[in-house]
């Protein structure tokens, strides 16, 4: 995944411009454009921290997308070192996602913790999804088709939407910003706060060239339309699929319930 | 030596990697001159046999093809002969044969017709020396005239396509020619083989018999059966294995019936694979399938087998290299004079006469197959033979160069034929735009040529699309998968391919889809287009019409519906619409007065009243859409003739144009052969519906569902 990418995208979707948000968290609007066009490394924790509030995201996701150590766990360490050797333990042993998840299950029954356990607000990427509207192995020679196809999947979720007027709107969006973030994925996306959000998933037999933040041809699309309470923290998951694992898994799938079961794994991995 | 090759096997492979190293090594030096590769694998045989090596180094010749392995190379080499005819025959498209009018036809005849007397009248003068004992004269005169009236149908393809040459009226004239030349030498060789193989008259005439009855059952039975099995199985999904099965098996009967029956069983190769049929690309995979095994490997064992029995040393007199020089000398008046005269006849000009002369006087490997049988035969000598095979290697080499000189590519620039379709554009209301829906490749150019018609000369408010959507895969195994896909073309193709030709944009889109109708419907209201067209096409039993998907498509599309049913729609000159008033005709009326004004179609609407009756509303529809480009035709329907009216009416249209109801589509189908669009009326929703609208207007039901 970009991060820089990512980070546009969701800034642009908050609607705040890049000198305001370089303001808000002190730094140069310079600096910060060489950030998102990928110059510049992601980043610290903290000026990460910063940011989500600027955008009112959760700051633990951010850190997530930008592969850096939570200043939380940093700050943990530090006050008990020996929890630094378990983790050591836990790389060393190359524990896998499914292997970590039984890890957490111990530590959820023997140490509860305190509050806060209250379901996430947003709903996983799997939960926006179904077969119907998994479009695989699309071939096209313009983004605008595919927009186009999915809105035709997508119309069918909830009466009264059509895909004529889905499929301007994405369209609209994606003239504005491209949605790309890396590796072959895009987010063409309509945030509407007063529609429960529906995604579409497009794989395509033959990627796209258009302009993307790291010139990969694009080869998976999620479209999503919608917003529910916190339309920014969906797309910063969505943004999570552009890895190269992914998406030659997403590529390769022969129906929709593969696909699917892909997404709902790479949700998985991140708890 | 005699340890590396002790078995017959290894004897076989041995020679095996003698013969194709030769070849390619000559044919390179072939492609660097210019000359086809064919030259190369000839000279290559004569390279290996007496003639050379023979003569250079005896004990190697003799260690590497001694008189016994022949027998083996030879077997393999008739294997290999009969898969190459088989390819020969698919090459052969019979489509060409049919309308091309007086030219090819008068041209086609005198190129056989004359190197055929002539090579007759040099049996006469040759016969004393070169006739072997034992053979009648009769088969002897016949055999030197069709051993002379061969054209080399492959290489002149060839060298037609290579030279860029097919689109031109000399290159179309010449191969249209070449495989009516090609068809009939066979003929006449397959009649003269039962001759000599016959020992009494009656014989003769039973072979003939049988040979007339074997090709009538191919041509009436087997041919719509491969029809039905190709038209089944290809297109997506490529060949099974089975159907290739099928179709070897059936190769190898035709074969050995045609052998059984006396006349050669090359000849049953070759008419298989001219039956097989061309739509959909079954003969195209098929070749693909074959093509290499049987040219890189197989056919130079006949190479080398021709020029292990070609011995230049023969030749040793002056008066045989006199007969040999007047032979080459015959050959090429007779086919190059023959071809150029008639060429020159029916109007073409010199150097398009010289051209196509000296393009039909190739004779590349057609000839040597020819010589061979004659050989085998015993019609003809070794010495004759050798004459006769260098008489093949010279009129094959000078093809090339003296194209090059009568030919160039400037003239051959200014040739090009120009694309039809003359823009004729007269004002029409707005944009139009059609989403064209392709299951199967053949059904692709079929689909352009409509579409071009109905748009003309495209602006930006008409868009195309193409759509094909593919079945979900069967198979788990995702790598298989991805070769598969690599591996077939887009079914597409064909479409945007033509297409192109016509200078229209077409924008492709495929995907996987479980329920095809109703992407085909959703794909078709997001793009807002005013016309889905939808193929047919023709299933192995049964013959049910608008079922299926199309069924389906018809019921809820939101736009108008079109299948075509195209048989080979080559241009959308003359249109018939039959029409008695329902919505469906009105709205293929409309098509086709698009067609008028767009493409420059001469459309006549064929008006059926039944029993006479009155209907002032379809009169003043009529007059409001008659005009300059639109005649109107009145017929009268009493009592359950309408199928007939337009079977009678709709002969020399290329197209007809009609609406799903009321008229009997399935018998008319059946019962005419021009090519058909069956146009279905939807009631669209209103322009209301169809303004964008904003996104949250919904938004309660939309929120409460979700």
């Amino acid at each position: 995944m970009h991060f820089g990418a990512t980070l546009r995208l969701l800034r642009v979707d908050a609607g705040v411009s890049l000198r305001a948000l370089a303001q808000k968290i002190g730094v140069s609007s310079a600096y910060l454009s060489r950030v998102e066009n990928g110059h510049d490394q992601a980043p610290t924790p903290d000026r990460l921290i910063a940011i989500a509030r600027a955008l009112d995201l959760p700051p633990t996701l951010l850190i997530d997308l930008a592969q850096r150590v939570s200043p939380f766990v940093a700050r943990y360490l530090e006050d008990v070192p020996s929890a630094s050797f378990l983790f050591l333990e836990i790389a060393r042993r190359k524990l896998n996602a499914a292997q970590l998840a039984r890890v957490h299950a111990f530590l959820d029954a023997e140490f509860p913790a305190w509050g806060a356990a209250s379901a996430p607000a947003v709903p996983r990427l799997h939960e926006l999804l179904t077969p119907e509207r998994v479009i695989l192995k699309l071939s096209c020679s313009y983004l605008g088709d595919a927009i186009d196809l999915a809105a035709t999947r997508l119309a069918g979720a909830a009466p009264g939407l059509h895909a004529t007027t889905l499929a301007a709107e994405i369209r609209e969006r994606e003239r504005e910003s491209p949605t790309g973030v890396g590796h072959g994925v895009a987010v063409p996306h309509a945030l509407v706060p007063e529609l429960e959000p529906v995604a579409a998933l497009v794989t395509l037999a033959r990627p796209l060239h258009v302009p993307t933040p790291d010139d990969l041809p694009l080869q998976v699309l999620l479209v999503i339309v919608g917003g529910g309470r916190a339309p920014l923290e969906m797309l910063a998951r969505a943004a999570r699929l552009a890895t190269p694992g992914t998406v030659a898994e997403l590529c390769q799938a022969t129906t929709p319930e593969a696909a699917l079961a892909r997404v709902r794994h790479v949700e998985s991995e991140f708890g | 030596m005699a340890y590396l090759l002790h078995s017959p096997l290894c004897l076989l492979i041995a020679q095996l990697v003698v013969i194709i190293v030769t070849a390619r090594v000559l044919g390179v030096l072939a492609r660097k001159i210019h000359q086809p590769l064919v030259i190369a694998e000839v000279v290559a045989g004569i390279l290996l046999g007496p003639s050379l090596l023979g003569l250079v180094a005896p004990d190697i010749k003799a260690a590497l093809f001694p008189a016994a392995s022949l027998g083996i190379l030879g077997m393999l080499s008739q294997v290999g002969l009969i898969l190459f005819m088989f390819l020969v025959g698919l090459e052969m498209d019979l489509g060409l044969l049919r309308g091309r009018g007086r030219a090819s036809v008068l041209i086609s005849h005198t190129s056989i017709v004359v190197p055929f007397l002539l090579g007759t009248g040099l049996a006469f003068y040759v016969y004393p020396t070169l006739m072997p004992e034992g053979v009648a004269f009769s088969s002897f005169t016949l055999f030197m005239g069709a051993a002379m009236s061969i054209t080399a149908f492959p290489v002149l393809a060839r060298i037609l396509t290579e030279r860029r040459l097919l689109r031109t009226k000399v290159g179309a004239v010449t191969i249209t020619c070449a495989a009516v030349d090609d068809v009939t030498a066979w003929c006449i060789l397959a009649f003269v083989v039962s001759i000599v193989r016959a020992t009494a008259l009656t014989e003769a005439v039973v072979t003939t018999v049988l040979a007339v009855g074997y090709t009538l059952g191919m041509l009436l039975l087997v041919r719509p059966f491969l029809a039905r099995l190709a038209a089944r199985n290809t297109g997506r999904e490529g060949l099974t294995q089975n159907i290739v099965a099928v179709t070897f098996v059936l190769l190898f009967l035709s074969a050995w019936a045609t052998e059984l029956i006396g006349i050669h069983a090359l000849f049953g190769a070759f008419l298989m694979g001219a039956i097989i049929p061309r739509e959909g690309g079954f003969a195209r995979i098929l070749a693909e399938k074959l093509e290499d095994i049987v040219v890189i490997v197989l056919l130079p064992t006949f190479f080398a087998l021709s020029g292990l029995r070609t011995q230049v040393g023969l030749l040793d007199t002056a008066e045989a290299w006199v007969q040999c020089a007047l032979i080459i000398l015959v050959a090429c008046v007779g086919k190059f004079g023959g071809s150029y005269v008639a060429a020159r006849v029916t109007g073409l000009g010199w150097r398009e006469s010289a051209a196509l002369g000296i393009l039909m006087n190739t004779r590349g490997l057609m000839e040597l197959i020819v010589l061979n049988i004659g050989l085998e035969l015993g019609v003809i000598s070794p010495t004759l033979f050798t004459m006769m095979v260098l008489m093949a290697l010279v009129t094959t080499f000078m093809t090339t160069p003296i194209l090059q000189v009568v030919y160039p590519p400037e003239a051959l620039a200014k040739d090009l034929l120009e694309p039809p379709l003359a823009d004729k554009r007269v004002t029409l209301p707005e944009g139009f735009s059609v989403l064209m829906c392709v299951a199967l490749d053949r059904s692709g150019p079929g689909m352009a040529q409509l579409a071009g018609a109905l748009v003309g000369k495209q602006t930006a408010s008409d868009r195309l699309y193409g759509l094909q959507l593919h079945r979900p895969a069967e198979r788990t195994s995702s790598l298989l998968e991805d070769e598969d896909a690599a591996e077939s073309p887009s079914a597409l193709e064909p479409l945007l391919a033509r297409s192109r030709d016509h200078g229209l944009a077409v924008r492709p889109m495929s995907f996987v889809s479980r329920e095809p109708a109703r992407d085909i419907c959703s794909v078709a209201e997001v793009k807002d287009v005013d016309l889905i067209l939808l193929g047919w096409h023709k299933t192995l039993f049964g013959q049910a019409f608008l079922g299926g998907t199309v069924h389906d498509v018809l019921k809820n599309a939101q736009a108008d519906v079109a299948v075509l049913v195209s048989r080979d729609l080559q241009a959308v000159r003359r249109v018939l619409v039959p029409f008695c008033g329902s919505p469906h005709g009105r709205v293929a009326v409309r098509l086709a007065r698009r067609m008028a004004y767009a493409a420059g179609a001469e459309v006549t609407v064929l008006r059926i009243r039944f029993r006479n009756a009155d209907a002032p509303h379809v009169d003043a529809f009529l007059a409001d859409i008659a005009g300059d480009r639109v005649k109107v035709v009145e017929a009268v329907d009493d009592g359950n003739r309408a199928t007939d009216l337009v079977v009678k009416a709709a002969q020399g249209h290329d197209l007809v144009v009609l609406g799903s109801a009321p008229l009997p589509i399935d018998q008319i189908l059946s019962h005419c052969p021009a090519s058909f669009l069956v146009v279905h009326h939807s009631e669209r929703p209103g322009p209301v519906h169809r303004r964008p609208r904003p996104l949250t207007e919904p938004s309660t039901d939309a929120t409460a569902h979700a």
